[in-house]
């Protein structure tokens, strides 16, 4: 193997500039996965973080979508309101609540409605919850700015707003009051107790939470309720748990997953795109391994003649150009895993408010090692492929029709 | 005692025939000189006898064992340890030093790195290069390159040195310093055998053959023998 080495370094060396580049060439490839991965994953494992915490994990729902198309709606016009609410809730929450997976149970009322507050006016979702069963259900309290959800118990007119909300309308202090107008045109008076403020743009921009109490006498809507909200255990768990569930009860149980079924498909396109991208990228650097070694054998075959006649086995010659596309592969590695790691620190570092799908104060990075093993793994795996042609080549050169050549 | 024995070889190149029925004999020791006309086959038997070619048919015997050329990795071991070669051009590479080329056999035979390098320096010594160990080959002449790749040839101490035309490009100084180094190394032992076009040079063998069309035309001894 000393034999091989000795050859193999010595013809990397020989062509510094070359061998620069096509390592160059893997440096790239291998810090472009480990930054565009990890902005990815830490972009997307915080959203859907953010979403398992803020949302129910299983929802369940009247069946909104069939009451519309339904023959029996047009027919029964006056029953609609019935499609609109969950008959028997409380049976629902306590079967729900028995289930060894499930945590916490809470029931809402869900609505539409208008805040106003001087002149401006926001269209917003009225979420009514009951104050001692919603912790049980969500950590909603934790992106409270004061994390005090019982001011909505002992205030009944209290509710909280999102911070986009509250941006929009021009609040920046709790105890201002405005004037919250229901769909079916009956107003109240409100005081703010306090901010909600989860990262999540659109939840931000549209909630508001009130008493579930407050709500239904608002509506005269006296014990209804639209909306149940589950945590379970494990929340990955949630898609087959909801199916489970839903076959005992008549109303539409959902999952996070299916909830924001769209917003994981879109994370899927995302992932695709990235990693074609990086594999473009490994792909472009495979081909300067290949095309280094394969110009290393075509250049000098009469050195591999003279090595095979001098006792070199087919085999070595083979090692020779494999081991120069690994220490290619293994330096890009290396190199590139050095400027991954900081592009990562400096992206981590910059402070901007991002805002977008999710607002934070800079990029979100996963920041896994996993991925420097995986950048490694496949620079290697790249850069055997690449050099795997040319050495097979260089192995089966026949010294004797090099020498007639000569 | 017989090194080397080729019975009946015969070599087709696609329609071809180029060696067609080679027998020839060579006993330790001995040095051979190959004569022809350009294109009767002298490089095509050297190549055979190296085991660097297969012939068509026939049979080689080397160092009293038949050649089993379907064992690759058996033969170049026999070419590590036991053959060395030298051509008309040298074949140094070029990110090798001198040193280091004629190092090469013996780091792929495995010697110990110290050991073969002081080999190597014994060798350039021998041969007049020494003090440029340590030179790139476009750093010295062609007659020394010569010289470089006559120690890379002997660094394993083989039984036999195969020679194609090793003087052919060089003047005739350098090709009467090439043959004075030939005759010393036969004289210790070393078989040699050596293709070359210049009659003058073949009477300084022992043994001149004369190969015309794929064939032995003759074989005699000269008044060194
Ligand atoms: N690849 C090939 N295909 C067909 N014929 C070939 C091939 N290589 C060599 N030959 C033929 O084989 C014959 C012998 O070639 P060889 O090189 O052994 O001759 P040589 O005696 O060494 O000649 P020279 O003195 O010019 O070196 C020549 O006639 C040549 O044309
Ligand atoms: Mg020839």
């Amino acid at each position: 193997m000393r034999h091989v080495l000795f050859v193999a370094f010595r013809m990397l060396l020989h062509r510094k500039r070359q061998t620069l580049v096509s390592i160059l060439g893997v440096s790239m490839g291998v810090s472009a996965f480990v930054v565009m991965s990890s902005l990815m994953l830490g972009f997307q494992n915080y959203f859907i973080q953010q979403v398992i915490d803020l949302e129910p994990h299983i929802r369940i729902k009247p069946r909104t979508e069939n009451a519309e198309s339904s023959p029996y709606v047009l027919l029964l016009g006056e029953k609609m309101e019935e499609k609109d609410r969950i008959l028997g809730w409380q049976e629902v929450i306590e079967s729900l609540e028995a289930h060894p997976e499930v945590l916490g149970v809470a029931p809402r009322l869900v609505s539409k409605g208008i805040l106003k507050y001087g002149v401006r006016d926001k269209p917003v979702t009225l979420l009514g919850i009951d104050p001692q069963r919603e912790p049980k259900a969500s950590i909603v309290e934790k992106f409270l700015k004061n994390r005090n959800l019982q001011r909505l118990e002992t205030n009944r007119t209290g509710v909280i707003l999102g911070v986009l909300v509250a941006k929009s309308l021009g609040i920046e202090q709790t105890g201002k009051k405005l004037l919250l107008v229901a769909p079916n045109g009956q107003t109240l008076l409100v005081t703010v107790e306090d901010f909600f403020d989860s990262g999540i743009t659109n939840l931000d921009d549209s909630r508001v939470y009130l008493n579930i109490k407050t709500l239904q006498s608002l509506l005269e809507k006296q014990g209804e309720v639209n909306e149940i909200i589950v945590k379970i255990r494990d929340v990955n768990r949630a898609e087959r748990l909801s199916r489970l569930f839903q076959e005992g009860i008549a109303y539409e149980v959902e999952s996070w997953q299916k909830a924001y079924k769209n917003f994981l498909s879109i994370f899927k396109i995302q992932n695709t795109i990235t990693y074609m991208i990086v594999f473009a990228i490994l792909t472009v650097s495979a081909f300067g391994i290949f095309n280094i070694i394969m110009m290393t054998v075509l250049e000098k075959k009469k050195d591999i003649a003279i090595l095979m006649a001098m006792g070199f086995t087919r085999n070595d010659v083979l090692l020779v150009f494999m081991t120069e596309g690994l220490v290619v592969g293994t330096l890009g590695a290396v190199l590139g895993s050095v400027v991954g790691f900081g592009l990562q620190e400096y992206l981590e570092s910059i402070k901007l408010d991002v805002e977008g799908l999710i607002r934070t104060q800079g990029f979100v990075l996963d920041r896994d090692t996993l991925l420097y093993v995986y950048a490694f793994f496949f620079s290697l795996f790249f850069s055997l492929l690449a050099s795997l042609y040319p050495s097979y080549r260089a192995s089966r050169l026949n010294p004797v029709d090099i020498f007639r050549s000569q | 005692m017989n090194l080397l024995e080729l019975r009946g070889v015969r070599k087709s190149i696609g329609q071809e025939e180029i060696l067609k029925g080679i027998d020839l004999l060579v006993k330790r020791g001995e040095f051979v000189a190959v004569v022809g006309a350009s294109g009767s086959g002298k490089s095509s038997m050297l190549y055979i006898m190296g085991l660097l070619d297969k012939p068509t048919y026939g049979e080689v015997f080397f160092e009293g064992d038949r050649v089993d050329f379907s064992k690759e990795k058996k033969l170049s071991e026999l070419r590590n340890r036991r053959i060395g070669f030298v051509f008309q051009f040298h074949y140094l590479l070029p990110e090798f030093t001198l040193l280091e080329n004629v190092m090469l056999p013996a780091v792929k035979l495995g010697v110990r790195r110290e050991q073969a390098k002081e080999r190597a320096y014994e060798l350039l010594k021998s041969l007049g290069l020494a003090g440029k160990e340590h030179r790139r080959i476009y750093q010295i002449s062609g007659g020394e390159m010569q010289r470089v790749a006559i120690a890379r040839a002997l660094i394993n101490n083989p039984s036999l040195l195969l020679a194609d035309e090793p003087t052919g490009n060089l003047d005739s100084r350098n090709t009467y310093v090439v043959m004075e180094i030939f005759k010393e190394i036969n004289r210790g032992g070393t078989t040699i055998l050596m293709v070359t076009h210049e009659p003058h040079l073949a009477l300084q063998a022992h043994r001149v053959v004369e190969v015309r069309d794929g064939l032995i035309l003759s074989d005699h001894p000269t008044q060194r023998a």
